[in-house]
């Protein structure tokens, strides 16, 4: 071996230090907060409260506070089953609408199509909390003011501009030529959009799905207005009803044990779709 | 092959005072157009002719604005793509990118709830036929340009249609790849039978595949005949310039009496005699029948310009007395040097001349 590929070979391993240090440096930075919440989740409440130092169980691991959480109201399961009813009735409305939407806005021609693209765009501009007391109205005439179906009408409807322009990016970033080779195959129009164009458009249908399903699971404003029912809150409501301890205080270790809770199926969700993030499947379609 | 000859349909495609606009632009304007069962027709034109837009009303991709399309003695003019017997093949191959080969060539007969089994034997036959048995579990993006190509090809011939539909479907691939493509669509074409419609602009593919020419200028038909036809036969100044490379040389000539035509100083006798009245007319000849030469009689006097070198052939850029520039093809004989006077010799028999409006003076 020459001295040459020697310093080159050091050359590429130092790099490779460099690189990968830095990296898992950058990876415990975002890690920690979300490690120090798990790990706080599992001290007993009076040791939860004390300065954080070490941030594991001292005195012995319990789950305490998830009783306390499961205490509260209707207990942890109802509220998650809130939660999770909301989120995935947001994301299964959201983007049907936002697909049909997104094709129609892409591929067809009707009067006023770029209008009405814009006036849905706008309505991005629309501070949310200045429509809270006109919904509010609306759900109530509607009777759905207090039912979680009211609240998933609402999320879909601050969700829906972004889908649909996100949907629409994603149709026109098909080559028309593969619709119409569909259409020469004979495939209707619901074929060609189910069998052709759903698998081409589906990392535009997984980022729609993963925004609507993150921001209702998470969202707090809304439903802390429209859910007076304590029996129908959802998890955020739950966990600033759980935090506030006696007198006042604050109860770290429900607080935690809340946090734990609701970021596992985001954390879940993230990890089982994030590849059709990355991945590219028009790769190849044309030339 | 055995998979088509039982069902070979050579189906007529007939156009009726064809007419398209796009709001209040006519792109094409009333084409009256037969294709004969069985015939490889091939529309060329320069860009934005219409020839895509043509192919595309044939195919049901392009609503018909005005007149009647007949595929096969049927009016299919409002009907479905699906309907109307035909399969198109895109000058971007357009495969399902999300299915193998496989499912890609297949996808047309399972909407069509063909038995499984036939659906097999077809797609197998086709991949027979294109020869790519070994790729059919690959998806698209693993493979060549020239498999995609097969590929997209095999997708119109397992639907068996009436007639096959081809948008430039060479033009994405490379100069070698796209030789050999055309030789296997002659191949194609010969083996199968059916009649097939061919969108290009490269008239090298046009003249070799084509049993019958349409040119195609500004959504108006300008000639319809054989290569043969076009190329030496040419009804006008732009289908003679268009087809043949290089083109056509048109000089302004003076037509003295029914034999003579006055060029660039040279007065020249006609092969026949002109049903024409004597003036101004535009004189064509193509480069090859241009023959470089000393001082004759009944040549044209001109200084080359510059000359090209192409191994089998030489082509001279000459400019004549008159100013304008010829291009004469010199197969054997001395090298020219730039600034050195030439005579060009005309052969009678391959002298064209057209009116000043453009149109073939017979």
């Amino acid at each position: 071996m020459s001295a040459r590929q020697a310093a080159r070979r050091r050359k590429a391993l130092l790099n490779g230090i460099a690189r990968h240090g830095f990296g898992m440096g950058v990876a415990l930075l975002f890690l920690a907060p979300l490690a120090w919440s798990i790990l706080v989740s599992f001290k007993r409440p009076i040791e939860a409260r004390k300065p954080p130092i070490p941030p594991w169980p001292v005195d012995g691991a319990t789950l305490d506070n998830y009783a306390v959480l499961n205490d509260f109201g209707a207990g942890i399961w109802a509220h998650a089953g809130n939660s999770l009813t909301v989120a995935l009735g947001t994301v299964i409305i959201s983007v049907i609408v936002s697909l049909l939407a997104g094709y129609g806005f892409s591929r067809f021609k009707f009067p006023f199509k770029n209008t009405l693209f814009v006036l849905i765009i706008m309505s991005i501009m629309v501070p949310f909390q200045s429509i809270l007391t006109p919904l509010f109205l609306i759900l109530s005439a509607l009777k759905l003011q207090n039912s979680l179906f009211g609240l998933i009408l609402v999320y879909v409807t601050l969700q829906l501009p972004f889908s649909v322009f996100m949907m629409r990016n994603a149709f026109d970033a098909v080559p028309r030529e593969i619709e119409e080779a569909a259409r020469v195959d004979g495939a209707s129009v619901w074929l060609v959009l189910v069998k052709v164009m759903l698998p081409l458009v589906f990392p535009g249908v997984v980022t729609v799905a993963i925004f609507a399903f993150l921001n209702s699971w998470n969202e707090f404003l809304a439903a802390l207005i429209f859910m007076t029912d304590q029996d129908k809150y959802t998890l955020p409501i739950l966990m600033t009803a759980v935090a506030s301890g006696q007198f006042g205080t604050i109860n770290w270790g429900a607080i935690q044990s809340g946090v734990t809770v609701m970021m596992l199926p985001c954390l879940a969700l993230f990890l089982l779709l994030q590849r059709y993030y990355v991945r590219g499947l028009t790769a190849g379609a044309v030339k | 092959m055995s998979m088509q000859s039982e069902t070979l349909v050579k189906a007529d495609i007939e156009l009726r005072h064809v007419q398209k606009s796009f709001g209040s632009v006519d792109v094409i304007h009333g084409l009256d157009l037969t294709i004969n069962g069985g015939e490889f027709v091939v529309f060329v034109g320069p860009s934005g002719c219409g020839k895509s837009t043509l192919l595309r009303m044939i195919a049901g991709l392009e609503e018909v604005t005005d007149g009647d399309i007949l595929i096969g003695g049927r009016d299919v003019t409002d009907s479905d793509p699906a309907r109307r017997g035909i399969a198109m093949v895109f000058q971007s191959y357009a495969l399902y990118p999300h299915m193998s080969v496989k499912d890609n060539l297949a996808f047309g007969l399972k909407i069509a709830h063909t038995p499984p089994a036939e659906v097999e034997a077809r797609v197998g036959a086709a991949a027979e036929i294109l020869k790519i048995n070994h790729l059919l579990e690959r998806r698209p993006g693993q493979l060549s340009g020239g498999q995609r190509q097969r590929v997209a090809i095999g997708r119109a011939i397992v639907r068996k249609p009436l007639a096959f539909l081809f948008d430039e479907p060479l033009s994405n691939l490379d100069a070698e790849l796209r030789v050999s493509m055309r030789i296997e669509l002659a191949r194609l074409h010969r083996e199968l039978g059916n009649t097939m419609v061919y969108v290009t602009h490269d008239q090298i593919e046009a003249m070799t595949l084509a049993d019958k020419i349409v040119v195609l200028r500004d959504g108006r038909i300008e000639q319809v005949g054989t290569p043969r036809q076009v190329y030496e036969d040419p009804d006008n100044m732009f289908v003679a310039g268009f087809i043949g490379s290089p083109r056509m040389n048109f000089l302004a000539a003076r037509l003295r009496d029914r034999r003579t035509v006055e060029v660039a100083g040279a007065s020249l006798a006609l092969a026949a005699e002109l049903g024409a009245a004597p003036g101004d007319i535009q004189f064509g000849i193509r480069p090859e029948h241009l023959h470089p030469g000393a001082e004759r009689p009944g040549a044209i006097a001109a200084r080359v310009d510059f000359s090209e070198y192409l191994g089998n052939t030489r082509y001279l850029y000459c400019v004549t007395g008159s100013g304008e520039t010829v291009v004469a093809e010199q197969r054997d004989g001395d090298d020219f040097e730039p600034g050195q006077p030439v005579w060009l010799g005309c052969e009678p028999s391959q002298m064209r001349l057209f009116a000043k409006t453009g149109e073939r003076l017979r």
